[in-house]
């Protein structure tokens, strides 16, 4: 469960103030799929980064499974982005110089696992996402769908619980953008919440919870979401 | 990330610009290089130049008679005999009067023709004391040796003792013992046969173990008094080695009031190899100053090449912390990148710098009036390994640290 708490985030750029994200409070269920939708600028980005640990909110509380994770230190902010939550970006992020076993690997490798583990894993989930046959190639030999699904393999490898993904068909034609949804969508099912920002309103249709946000003002598109106690 | 990860992660980044990775350590290579030939010179000289003279005995005081200037003087009438340098009061004075003293032993030189046979050899001949042998450290190179005649044998044969050199080319590999060489017009027998070191000199430049060695009292016997000179050398063999300076200045300040004309000279090994290890200490201080001077430059060449790097991969740096890369996980990947270009570049430059060494001993060999000793220590190798290692240590902490300071965000928001 994902709780926020009056969060707020304001950026200071050359004497001005910018409210990123301006005082939200949201509580996203286990297993829940939000959209999150709104224009450029709007401060999608910043809510995903808040969610994601890589940015520290300026004021307000977040809690990850009832932990207050916002003020945590480096080390252990470090250490609940690669356990609880797994990151699927639209330029995909992979490292080119690494084969896609070893880009799925790298959660795995700064989680500490023992390398033959590692290795096992990283093949099943390739496996799981029809990689199979690939995990020695360069993601520069690969499809752009291709790269998004070693993208999201490589984020499923330590089992978080919560996965962020900012516009992951951005960069995709159509049908490819529907096959990568249509794994979002597997798993959600299977248990993941899912916090999948887009510019695509007909991806609404996978949600469970929807969002829009405007000038860093969010509003809630459904009477799903229970209502916070604050 | 485990060790292995980490070495890993550094090939995969690595083996991506192997030509730019050789030119950031070139600066390493070559002060590695420098590092590993100073040693392995340095060592060469100071087992060289150190061992020639502590071969002299650094006990011993040498006193040398010298042809004094006044006497090169062409106003001089040529015609006279003059006689100069060491003398039997001199002897008797120092033997005497001077404590610390274990051994004082004349040297007389000749200058005449041995032979074989009828074969003329060039092989120096001097007439002393049984006592030299124990002051140029000479052993019996043969059991059989009879003892060197002294002053109070009275009657003999003309005899004499080889050093093994010297017996070897008399008498290739003959027995040379009770065999005649004939010294000027004189038959001598050779009654014993004498080994030392054989980077000893004697006389000049003659090897210790390349010498004819005829009794003092047997030669003035045969050829007399008559030389102008009366002993070429006396060879003062001191008890305690801290004595040596104490008597060399005592000798120093009798000899200047007893040979005014300065007809002698002083040798005096344990200064000698106080003076060529302070030389020895100047070289290796220049040698290492250089070899810091370019171990710096290589160490900013590398600063300067993973600051580039650092740059260049600050999306990566931002990717790795996003999937959960502590601080410290980027500090170590960077640094031990740093490291390992050093310590691939400290190799690289240890095998240069045993070429470099060795090449520096054989020009010199050729070159010939140049000695030029290499000696590679294993201790040498493991000091370079560590220098270049802890070059890459200290000029890649900072570059690595900046890229673990790297904000996540920005870092992933680079393009």
């Amino acid at each position: 469960m994902i709780e926020l708490l009056k969060l707020s985030k304001q950026y200071h750029a050359g004497g001005v103030t910018i409210d990123a994200l301006r005082s939200t409070s949201l509580v996203i269920p286990q297993g829940a799929f939000l959209t999150v939708m709104g224009p450029s600028g709007s401060g999608k980005s910043t809510l995903l980064n808040l969610f994601g640990l890589l940015v520290h909110p300026t004021t307000g509380a977040y809690k990850l499974n009832g932990k207050e994770v916002s003020s945590l230190s480096d080390d252990e902010t470090s250490h609940v982005r690669n356990q609880t939550i797994g990151m699927v970006f639209q330029s995909f992020n992979l490292l080119s110089h690494l084969t896609c076993l070893e880009n799925v690997c790298l959660p795995m490798q700064y989680a500490r696992d023992r390398h033959s583990t590692m290795k096992a894993r990283g093949r099943a989930l390739l496996d799981q996402l029809g990689l199979q046959g690939r995990y020695d190639s360069k993601p520069t030999q690969l499809s752009g769908g291709q790269c998004q699904r070693v993208a999201i393999a490589r984020a499923l490898a330590n089992e978080p619980p919560v996965i962020l993904a900012d516009e992951p068909t951005g960069n995709l034609d159509e049908q490819t953008g529907l096959e990568v949804m249509q794994i979002f969508s597997d798993l959600h099912r299977a248990g993941k919440t899912i916090i999948l920002v887009t510019h695509n309103p007909s991806y609404e249709a996978y949600a469970t919870h929807r969002i829009t946000i405007h000038d860093g003002n969010v509003s809630f598109k459904n009477e799903k979401f229970p209502s916070h106690p604050a | 990330m485990s060790i292995l990860e980490l070495f890993k992660t550094v090939y995969a980044s690595l083996s991506r610009h192997i030509i730019r990775a050789l030119l950031a350590t070139l600066g390493i290579v070559l002060g590695i290089a420098a590092v590993v030939a100073m040693l392995a010179i340095s060592e060469g000289g100071k087992r060289g130049i150190i061992d020639q003279i502590k071969a002299q005995g650094i006990n011993n005081i040498i006193l040398k008679s010298v042809k004094p200037e006044t006497l090169a003087d062409p106003k001089m009438d040529k015609r006279r005999i003059f006689t100069y340098g060491i003398t039997q009061k001199d002897y008797n004075h120092i033997s005497t009067t001077f404590n610390h003293i274990e051994q004082i032993v004349p040297i007389q030189e000749f200058d005449a023709g041995v032979y074989s046979g009828q074969n003329r050899t060039d092989i120096f001949v001097l007439s002393t004391e049984r006592a030299l042998f124990d002051v140029i450290n000479c052993t019996l190179a043969d059991s059989r040796s009879k003892p060197f005649p002294g002053k109070n044998n009275g009657i003999f044969l003309p005899s004499c003792y080889l050093g093994i050199d010297a017996a070897r080319k008399l008498f290739g590999h003959r027995d040379p013992l009770n065999q005649e060489i004939g010294i000027g017009r004189y038959s001598f027998r050779v009654i014993g046969l004498l080994k030392g070191d054989g980077q000893g000199r004697i006389g000049g430049a003659h090897s210790i173990n390349n010498v004819i060695y005829v009794p003092i009292a047997m030669a003035e016997a045969i050829w007399g008094k008559s030389s102008s000179v009366p002993y070429n050398y006396l060879y003062i063999r001191v008890k305690e080695v801290e004595h040596v300076p104490e008597l060399v200045a005592r000798l120093k300040s009798y000899l200047s009031t007893s040979h005014v004309n300065v007809d002698y000279e002083l040798q005096v090994p344990y200064e000698l190899m106080r003076a060529a290890e302070k030389t020895q200490r100047i070289f290796t201080l220049v040698m290492t100053s250089i070899a810091a001077i370019s171990l710096l430059v290589g160490g900013i060449g590398i600063m300067n090449i993973m600051l580039a790097n650092i740059f260049e991969r600050t999306r990566e740096i931002g990717i790795r912390r996003a999937l959960g890369a502590t601080r410290r996980d980027i500090l170590l990947q960077f640094l031990a990148e740093s490291i390992v270009l050093t310590f691939f570049g400290g190799a690289l430059g240890i095998g240069v710098g045993i070429l470099t060494a060795y090449g520096a001993e054989a020009l010199a060999k050729w070159n010939g009036d140049l000695t030029i000793q290499a000696i590679i220590t294993p201790e040498s190798l493991l000091v370079s390994l560590a220098v270049s290692v802890i070059t890459g240590l200290t000029f890649g902490t900072y570059p690595a640290w900046k890229a673990a300071r790297l904000d996540p965000l920005i870092a992933l928001r680079h393009e």
